[in-house]
């Protein structure tokens, strides 16, 4: 029997969940982010058998690259693990509570109430299989911990739970991967991810989103604790998804925390993503570094709230966000919102945000070098995303990111020079 | 190599700014277009290399005979026409090196060897004296305006252009890099190559001496000569050229 703790909490989840409609958000501007359409009734956690090999849209993705540890979440059901380091852990979230429960139980859940919407309760309600991550004090993994969130048939509802501690002066890399082939039909990711970095931990995570071109929605959480003298240094890339809308905090929670936060996301068709994150500083003398950038292609929709928060007391805090979107069709729409409270003095935060389109006087001066426009387009945005990329310090993550941003940007190359062209 | 432009009125979304300009630039010659500023110099250069701001209304450019004035400016590019901006555009996320082997590949069938270009690459930065650690910062992000027209220099001397147009690569240069520059320039200077040199001072043509000399007002062409022009203009000024086109 699972621990009277986490069923309390199922059972109060489920509640809101059940209380709660499905939400509509809607923001000043023209900015709506609606998930009425979404038939969740049709929708159910489907259940796998446990897999020999690993599916071929995991291996493609994960490349030749050997891990610490690999766990493949299919649907509702975790369907591959394999641990290579032995100092880790990396189970089922199911497994932990049974193994592992004196590892979990301080950490479960602790930033994530059940009721901050009906998907966060869905989660914490209905999550299956899930993901533990426990890196002991004092170790330093050098080969990535991956986890994949597989969902690669239309009706799948998959209420994902990812918990992760990093302790004392522990050291990895952590990185998530949501895949999806293309399919039609609708399917959901109603995912909870936390992150606790122990003081004087060092943690390099990242996130790769891409739910192909089937109807996938992801409704997600996602949050990071940064104790006493640690880093996190957060990637999150977002390369697909029919709709998304999540919120992804960091969280510098004593002196000397340290985060950096390195954002992509490039949307195409009728996507629409909606991020909102936060950089919330409880603690004085802690530093924080949040830049943002991305591309819309098709018709696609995307705003990108950034939030610093810094609350009373926090003071010599260090921090600031940028975020940049780039539009690449006369379709597309993006908002860029960069906002900061500050209850304290003594503090230095700035942020900023532009939405604009490529540079006509940086295409020309390339095409006077003898590069055609089309090339131009493609380098040019290659270059803007560059920065960001060369964040994740990961050479296999790189290659795939800038294959995929590659790809997109030819399948759109005819509406680029069409928009291009329009304007010169 | 010949560029002949004829009767070329061009126009910004604003107004016309060249009213007629007539001028021909055979292989191995070098010209000065001089002129103040404001007289339509760097338009001129603008609508040699096709610049989209700018509004052909009138007139032709003919490369080697053919007419260019209405092709794209990577066309006129892998032509051999080359321009040196006077504020050239920041690329951000492409390094140097990255940003020349791409422009050099263009106007190539095979892609260059790594080797091949490696070499090529360290020979002209020798020549214009340019750190080795250049080529990995991202082009023109961050450079002064020294480096910036240094790295303009350097891409005409990786592309060896048939025609080099060089729009104010002095202003902004102290003497040391005017003539580091300058000395890149006359290294390129060859019987199959043709320049133009726009300028709004005489001092760089101390450095690399014009076969012609051209003067711009009002975006007209008002005066021309041999080098003498110059060094006569560099004692009496542009107001002794506007008296005299007055009178």
């Amino acid at each position: 029997m699972p621990p009277e703790f986490v069923e309390d909490r199922r059972k109060a989840a489920l509640e809101v969940f059940e209380r709660e409609r499905l939400p509509r958000w809607r923001r000043s501007g023209f900015w709506t982010t609606d998930v009425r359409k979404l038939r969740l009734d049709e929708l159910e956690p489907r259940r796998y058998e446990p897999l020999e090999e690993l599916p071929e849209i995991v291996r493609e993705h994960l490349g030749e690259e050997e891990h610490a540890g690999l766990l493949v979440q299919r649907g509702a059901s975790v369907v591959y693990t394999h641990v290579s380091d032995d100092r880790i852990v990396l189970t089922s979230l199911e497994q932990a509570l049974e193994e592992h429960l004196e590892l979990v139980e301080p950490h479960f859940a602790k930033r994530l109430p059940y009721d901050e919407g009906k998907f966060q309760a869905a989660t914490a309600a209905l999550w299956t299989g899930g993901a533990f991550v426990h890196v002991p004090k004092g170790t330093r993994v050098e080969k990535p911990i991956q986890i994949v969130w597989l969902i690669d048939e239309p009706g799948t509802a998959q209420y994902a739970h990812t918990l992760a501690v990093v302790g004392e002066l522990g050291e990895c890399k952590l990185r998530e991967y949501c895949l999806a082939p293309d399919f039609e039909g609708q399917a959901l990711h109603a995912g909870a991810f936390e992150l606790y970095a122990q003081p004087g931990a060092q943690v390099d995570l990242a996130h790769y989103q891409d739910w192909g071109g089937g109807e996938v929605h992801d409704v997600s959480t996602k949050r990071v604790e940064i104790r006493r003298d640690a880093r996190v240094k957060w990637v999150p890339v977002h390369l697909g998804g029919h709709l998304t809308k999540q919120r992804l905090d960091i969280v510098t929670a004593e002196r000397g925390s340290d985060m950096r936060h390195t954002g992509l996301y490039f949307t195409e068709r009728e996507e629409h993503l909606d991020l909102f994150t936060t950089d919330k500083h409880e603690k004085g003398h802690t530093t924080g570094d949040t830049v943002w950038k991305g591309a819309l292609t098709g018709e696609s929709r995307s705003s990108y709230e950034g939030l610093i928060h810094i609350v009373p007391g926090a003071q010599e805090t260090h921090t600031y966000l940028q975020t940049h979107s780039m539009l690449l069709s006369p379709k597309a729409k993006s908002d860029a919102i960069p906002s900061l409270i500050v209850q304290t003095d003594n503090v230095s935060a700035s942020h900023g945000g532009t939405v604009g389109e490529l540079d006509e006087d940086q295409i020309f001066y390339m095409m006077t070098r003898g590069v055609s426009r089309s090339e131009a387009v493609r380098v040019l945005v290659e270059g803007y995303f560059e920065e960001v990329v060369q964040r994740l310090e990961d050479p296999g993550l790189e290659e795939l990111v800038r294959r995929r941003i590659a790809e997109k940007l030819r399948g759109a190359e005819e509406q680029v020079k069409e928009f291009i062209g329009e304007r010169s | 190599m010949t560029l002949e432009i004829q009767n070329l009125h061009v126009r910004t979304e604003e107004r016309e700014i060249l009213h007629g300009v007539d001028l021909v630039v055979k292989r191995g010659e070098t010209h000065a277009l001089m002129g103040p500023n404001g007289s339509g110099k760097s338009t001129l250069a603008n609508a040699l290399m096709g610049n989209p701001n700018y509004e052909v209304t009138e007139g032709r450019v003919l490369l080697n005979g053919e007419d260019i004035t209405e092709a794209d400016p990577d066309e006129r590019a892998r032509a051999g026409l080359f321009m040196a901006f006077q504020y050239p555009a920041t690329i951000p996320g492409v390094s140097v090196a990255n940003f020349m082997r791409m422009a050099v590949n263009a106007r190539r069938e095979e892609p260059i060897k790594v080797k091949e270009f490696g070499e090529l690459l360290k020979r002209n930065m020798d020549l214009l004296r340019i750190d080795r650690d250049f080529t990995s910062r991202y082009l023109n992000e961050g450079f002064s305006g020294g480096e910036k027209k240094r790295a303009e220099i350097l891409q005409l001397a990786m592309l060896q252009p048939e025609l080099a147009v060089l729009d104010e690569t002095d202003s902004g240069l102290d003497i040391d890099a005017l003539r580091i520059v300058a000395g890149g320039v006359n290294a390129m200077r060859e019987p199959g190559r043709g320049f133009l040199i726009i300028t709004h001072y005489t001092r760089v043509l101390q450095y690399v001496r014009p076969d012609f000399v051209h003067i711009m007002l009002d975006g007209r062409i008002v005066r021309e000569g041999g080098r003498e022009l110059a060094d006569e203009l560099e004692e009496k000024g542009y107001e002794w050229v506007r008296e005299e086109v007055a009178a």
